[in-house]
């Protein structure tokens, strides 16, 4: 089936399998392989995507669907040039380690930001509960999230 | 000379974190070489059968299919040929030992096709009687998996050892206590599974790997010998590596099959293991049964300790070893005790094969052990952190397996966690259903594991641009240990830590080390970059001092830059000397090498040190559910000297929370040797939720063995964090538990036990309930066998599909028309998040799916004044942010932020959540059960692990309803509207399902909406599951309805319990005849549970029950009273 959609602002044109996932797409057919897989279930976040303005996993996304549509990635929040405000925030509190959640929980928080000015710690909790991290215990996460936030505000 | 603190002891910022948190960083699964295949690996579904034939045909008969690989290809190799203990081929030959083991491999040129290949395989097999528990599989007359040298069948490894006279030691004793502990398995879930790109070049003769590999060296090795050629042809390159906990240690046999079937296609070949496959092949750490005796003198002195314990090896032998002996450290070296014995088995079980995962069996070798150094302080009438700090090691101690114990601060750490916990307040004036624990810890630094030593190189190289190059085969797996690396480069030739650059895991530009497992690698890679550093600093001066004609010694390294001090002429930055000397090239070695330990006893001192710690925790239990939250952790840790505070608080935190899941989540379910929780929803990792404040200081007092001081620390966080909770939740219930994870089940239970009331169930209410005890009754012994037997020749095939095609109708009357297509399986798809998790997992097998996502005839909310009308296809997101709608109906705009997780709520409908297939895990994981293959197959909750099941209600099915939308729904007395296309039909929500997962609807009806009566806002949802988000353990709904100031309606509904949404008729009758006192409410709660006939591991579900029923009632009832004055008429027009 043919579709055309656009990723973090280009055009693409594709021809997609039914049960092809808009992360397969992604990754495989695009190259942009900032969107990790991490169980192909909706359950890890790895995969998380901007759609329409919020968060989902592009593991569960049928890319048939996408005809017409528009995505966010990692590589359209990441600035030419250094990193963006949340993206600094990360680094600066050391939030990850392997870094193979990561690009998914900059999305999460992409939406969330997007969505919410200042964001309570509860809310920030409640965005990236679906982000599993093995590595890092999730602390620092918090923490680089409260001041990216603040940041954000200001 | 070198100024200490310039590098080290500095936050140095991960240096990868540029490319990872902009998601450039290429990890293995994300490689794509020119001409590369995709490889997938047909794993066995028996847990131990004879292979008799293996057809590989139909699948090189599909088109795009290159290469397919069976044990026959694999000469007479074994994997894992170094140690002795090797048993193990990389793809199963004759016979197959666990579910899970690799079969037979294919490339191909997608990854659906070689799936697809894969499965194509026919595979003859002879089921074997299988064993799973070890103390069964030592017994005689177990089924026979394997045996060690000189062994008994089943029996890897036996060793016994008794040091310092342990019967005289227990002769001698004032107070002896004892116990039995065990665990089952649990994996290091690395957020990437296993992958592996290989590449042969034909004419070169040569094969590179990129591998998620904690050791290069070890996976070089065993590729060169699968291949059969010399070590130096194969090359292991350099990716980021998303994750190691000791579960990418050694070599998984993904890279021995990849690399074998690359060269037999002639072209790369890449292989990602799923989720499940990593849970099923990936190993995980071991299971263990420990009996474990201390015996005290009246003054506390602990004469002796023995060790009793059954190591759960699985099928091979991998870390198996390693395991005993890092379990048998612990038993004679932590604390001061005059005498240890052990006598450790390492058993054969049809299982997955024991791997390692972080701390090695440490955490749970130390709960058995801090739990009894708890007890014993309780009769010596001794608190327990000082009584910790008497028997605590001292510098200069020697333990009695001959460990010499130089720098130790467990005194001083056991106070400062103490302190930093509150403990005299805490212990002094305990907070009801609160508690605090204490535990410590023994890690060594670094162990001497290898004939050769535990040896380090790196290679330092100055580059033509000034800047160096450190080049490492110890992997990185996230740990930060290449940023410490530099630091460690840097602080020798005082350079800026950004002019060192560190290249990991190429075996072809760095000499060998044995990569990162164990702690080792800032301890003993540590030991060589400090050593390149001065190579680099010697070859540079005496080259520069030859062309300066100065003695060498004279030249200094500061300031980045290197010169005659005071003389500006005779001054170079770091480009300076490159462009003057060109490149320069150094190695650095470092080795700990020790005399080896006895090999029979493990006797003697084997580390160059010790690291030890404290860590206390202070828990709050929740007595009605059992479930327990973590509020704080404070770690002390002796860490020698810290090179990097942020990268080593970042171990902390990790390992910690990591322990937290340990103590209470984690354990892999196991059905006749086959995982069926191999999800992240089911197998429960710690979520953000779970995170707890952590508090971490570190003791420096530099340690002459270690880098600057250092000891190791990797593993350290996680040592002591389930014997800390452990102890906290035996402060806070009195309860001290012999099995962990620390479930609220098994909590519950135990509570239970004490408590003198009992829930009243009447079984006898439900006739029917006689003839279920009895078929259960019958079940282990005769049904579940007879059933399995019948099933196996009569069950249903569902059809498994790997493609499918996708439409989407402009509007729904196509969308019903091909819902409804003659000759087709279709399936309507809106949020997917339950079709095409179940299309992965066999439960769906359409050939179409209809995508009604966004037809705008599902879509919208409308509130009006006495009804409120949702669209099937709203989604929870949209419910649960509608103000309008959380005035109206709170119960259900609160119930649904429980749902899943902020992406799946994004995207997944109310109809969606009411229609999505049941959870039950046994089922999920597509065994051939009474729903899953039809009438003829048995029940496997039953007999199985059925802790998530049905607590009544429940037949021949015990799926619970876990739809959270279910129960709300049915108590709003909400209004399912459907249609054929023809006719619109209303349902009753009572009567919209006919068991769990299972519907009314016809299989060509749509939901179009659902109605829900506005009847006041005393309504209220309640749920209990062990994370946010989860499927209920139980859950209730309340409405609540006065009129003229007098309770008219209660309707209660419960969730998780029952395969349908229960109604518990007679906690209604409770409320409307006694009102709404407190003592009515908790009568009504305690009513629901009436007529339940819980199954082995589910009782808890009843206290659950009761307890959300009751807190859902007084909410309803809050909300009740908050109304004001005449509210209540709306309800009364009804
Ligand atoms: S990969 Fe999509 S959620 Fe895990
Ligand atoms: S940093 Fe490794 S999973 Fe988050």
């Amino acid at each position: 089936m043919h579709i055309s959609l656009q990723v973090n602002g280009t055009p693409h044109r594709l021809e997609v399998r039914g049960a092809e996932t808009l992360a397969e797409v992604l990754r495989d057919r695009l190259g942009l392989t900032g969107t990790k897989i991490g169980c192909n279930a909706g359950e890890c976040g790895a995969c998380t995507v901007v759609l329409d303005g919020r968060a989902v996993c592009a593991c569960l996304v049928p890319t048939p669907r996408m005809d017409g549509a528009a995505v966010r990635t990692i590589e359209g929040v990441t600035p030419a040039e250094g990193l963006s405000p949340l993206q600094q925030a990360l680094v600066e509190h050391g939030a990850f380690q392997c870094g193979f959640c990561t690009p998914g929980v900059v999305m999460s928080l992409t939406a969330l930001f997007d969505r919410v000015r200042l964001p309570s710690e509860h809310e920030i909790r409640v965005a990236l509960q679906g982000n599993v991290c093995r590595c890092s215990g999730y602390v620092r996460l918090i923490e680089a999230a409260k001041a990216a936030a603040l940041r954000l505000a200001r | 000379m070198t100024v200490i603190g310039r590098a080290v002891g500095q936050s140095v910022r991960l240096r990868e974190a540029p490319e990872r948190v902009t998601g450039r960083a290429i990890y293995t699964h994300d490689l794509v070489l020119p001409g590369m295949l995709w490889g997938a690996i047909l794993r066995s579904p028996h847990p131990h059968a004879v292979i008799r034939a293996i057809d590989v045909s139909p699948a090189l008969a599909m088109a795009g299919v290159v290469a397919t690989l069976t044990g026959e290809d694999t000469a007479d190799r074994y994997l894992n040929y170094g140690p002795a203990f090797a048993d193990r081929y990389p793809l199963a030959r004759s016979r197959v030992r666990f579910v899970g083991e690799e079969v037979a491999a294919v490339a191909a040129e997608t990854p659906a096709l070689a799936r697809a290949a894969a499965a194509a395989i026919r595979v003859e097999y002879e089921p074997l009687p299988a064993v799973f528990d070890p103390a069964v599989a030592v017994a005689p007359g177990a089924p026979q998996v394997l045996h060690g040298p000189k062994l008994p069948w089943n029996v890897a490894q036996h060793t016994t050892a008794d040091w310092g006279g342990v019967a005289e030691g227990f002769a001698a004793a004032a107070h002896v206590v004892e116990g039995r502990f065990e665990h089952g398995l649990v994996a290091p879930v690395c957020l990437e599974t296993n992958g592996v790109v290989a590449s042969w070049d034909d004419a070169a003769g040569t094969m590179d790997i990129w591998a998620g590999t904690q050791a290069p060296f070890f996976a070089r090795k065993e590729v060169a010998h699968l291949l059969g050629v010399p070590r130096e042809r194969v090359r292991l390159r350099s990716v980021h590596i998303g994750g190691g906990f000791g579960g990418k240690s050694q070599s998984p046999e993904p890279i021995g099959i990849c690399a074998l079937l690359a060269r037999k296609a002639g072209r790369p070949v890449k292989i990602v293991l799923t989720r499940r496959e990593e849970f099923l092949g990936g190993k995980t750490d071991h299971g263990k049964v420990m009996h474990l005796r201390s015996a005290a003198a009246a003054d506390g002195t602990l004469l002796a300790r023995h060790t009793d314990y059954l190591v759960d090896n699985g099928a091979f032998t991998h870390m198996g070893p390693a395991y005993i002996s890092a379990v048998r450290q612990r038993t004679a070296n932590l604390y001061r005790v005059r005498a240890a014995g052990f006598d450790g088995r390492l058993v054969y079980t049809n299982k997955v094969p024991g791997g390692s995962y972080r701390g090695m069996g440490a955490p749970q070798i130390i709960w058995a052990i801090e739990t009894q150094v708890d007890e014993l302080a309780e009769r010596l009438g001794k608190d327990p952190l000082r009584y910790r700090q008497e028997i605590a090691n001292r510098p200069g101690d020697v333990t009695p397996q001959g460990f010499r114990i130089s720098t130790c601060p467990l005194v001083e750490c056991l106070e400062e966690a103490g302190r930093r916990i509150g403990w005299e307040e805490k212990r002094a004036n305990p907070k009801p259903w609160r508690g605090v624990g204490i535990a410590a810890m023994i890690n060594p630094s670094v162990g001497v594991l290898y004939p050769e030593g535990n040896f380090a190189n790196v290679a330092l190289t100055l580059r033509a641009d000034g800047t160096f190059l450190l080049g490492t085969q110890a992997a990185d797996c996230g740990t930060w240990q290449n940023t410490v690396l530099a630091q460690f480069a840097a602080e020798e030739l005082d350079a800026a830590v950004e002019r060192i650059d560190v290249l990991h895991m190429d075996t072809a530009e760095a000499p060998d080390d044995l990569g990162s497992a164990a702690s080792r690698v800032t301890f003993v890679t540590g030991g060589a970059a400090i050593d390149a550093g001065r190579r680099m600093k010697a070859e540079v001066a005496a080259r520069l001092a030859a062309l300066w004609a100065v003695p060498a010694e004279a030249l200094e390294f500061a300031g980045d830059a290197v010169g005659l001090p005071g003389d500006n002429a005779r001054r170079l930055d770091w480009p300076g000397v490159a462009a003057l000397l060109g490149p320069i090239r150094v190695e650095g070695h470092h080795v700990i090498d020790l005399p080896r330990a006895d090999p029979k006893t493990g006797y003697g001192h084997y580390a160059a040190t010790y690291g030890f710690g404290a860590q206390a925790a202070e828990v709050e239990v929740d007595p009605a559910t059992g479930h327990v939250r973590v509020l704080k952790v404070v770690v002390v840790q002796d860490m020698g000297r810290v090179i990097n505070p942020a990268a080593l608080e970042g171990q902390m935190h990790g390992g910690i929370v990591q322990g937290i899941g340990m103590a209470l989540s984690e354990e892999l379910v196991l059905q006749d040797g086959m995982p069926v929780n191999t999800s992240l929803i089911t197998y429960r990792v710690p979520r953000i939720f779970e995170a707890t404040e952590i508090d971490c200081a570190f003791i420096e007092q530099p340690d002459a063995t270690g880098p600057y001081g250092a000891k190791a620390g990797g593993e350290h966080s996680i040592n002591p964090t389930v014997a800390a909770i452990a102890n906290a939740v035996a402060h806070a219930t009195g309860i001290r538990f012999r099995r962990i994870p620390i479930t609220p089940h098994r909590l519950r239970d135990a509570l239970r036990r004490k408590e003198a009331r009992r829930l009243d169930l009447q079984p006898w209410r439900r006739p029917y309930n006689l003839e279920v005890a009895a078929v259960r009754r019958l079940y282990p012994a005769i049904v579940f066998p007879a059933l399995k037997k019948l099933g196996a020749s009569l069950q249903r095939e569902r059809p498994r599909v790997t493609d499918f095609d996708h439409e989407r109708p402009a509007n729904l009357a196509a969308a019903i028309e091909a819902l409804n297509r003659p000759g087709r399986r279709a399936k309507l798809i809106a949020g997917g998040t339950d079709l095409l998790v179940g299309i992965r997992q066999g439960i769906y097998g359409p050939d179409l799916v209809v995508d009604i996502a966004g037809l705008a005839e599902l879509k919208g909310i409308a509130v009006g004044d006495d009804v409120v009308r949702i669209g099937a296809g709203t989604t929870l997101a949209e419910i649960t942010e509608d103000p309008a709608l959380h005035a109206a109906l709170p119960a259900l705009a609160e119930g649904m932020e429980l749902v899943a997780t902020q992406q799946i709520r994004n995207v997944a409908t109310l109809a969606g959540d009411l229609c999505q297939e049941k959870r039950c895990w046994f089922f999920r994981a597509a065994l051939p059960c009474y729903k899953f293959g039809g009438a003829a197959c048995p029940c496997y909750a039953i007999t199985g692990d059925n802790r998530h099941h049905s607590v009544m209600g429940a037949g021949r099915c015990a799926a619970p309803c876990i739809a959270d939308a279910a129960p709300i729904l049915v108590a709003l007395d909400a209004t399912v509207i459907a249609t054929d296309g023809r006719r619109e039909r209303r349902i009753p929500m009572e009567r919209f399902y006919r068991w769990s997962g299972e519907t009314v609807l016809a299989p060509g009806e749509v939901m179009l909406a659902v109605e829900v009566p506005r009847a006041g806002p005393a309504q209220a949802y309640e749920k209990y599951a062990q994370w946010r988000g989860d499927f209920p353990e139980a859950s209730a709904a309340v409405r609540l309805r006065q009129v003229g100031g007098r309770l008219a309606e209660a309707r209660i509904s419960l969730g998780g319990v029952a395969p349908l949404p229960m109604r518990p008729k007679a906690s209604e009758a409770t409320l409307l005849r006694d009102g709404l006192s407190d003592e009515a409410l908790r009568a009504a709660a305690e009513k629901v549970v009436r007529g339940a006939l819980p199954l082995r591991d589910n009782a808890a579900k009843l206290d659950m029950v009761v307890a959300v029923t009751e807190r859902a009632l007084r909410r309803a009832r809050e909300r009740l009273q908050a109304r004001p004055q005449g509210e209540d008429e709306r309800g009364a027009q009804e």
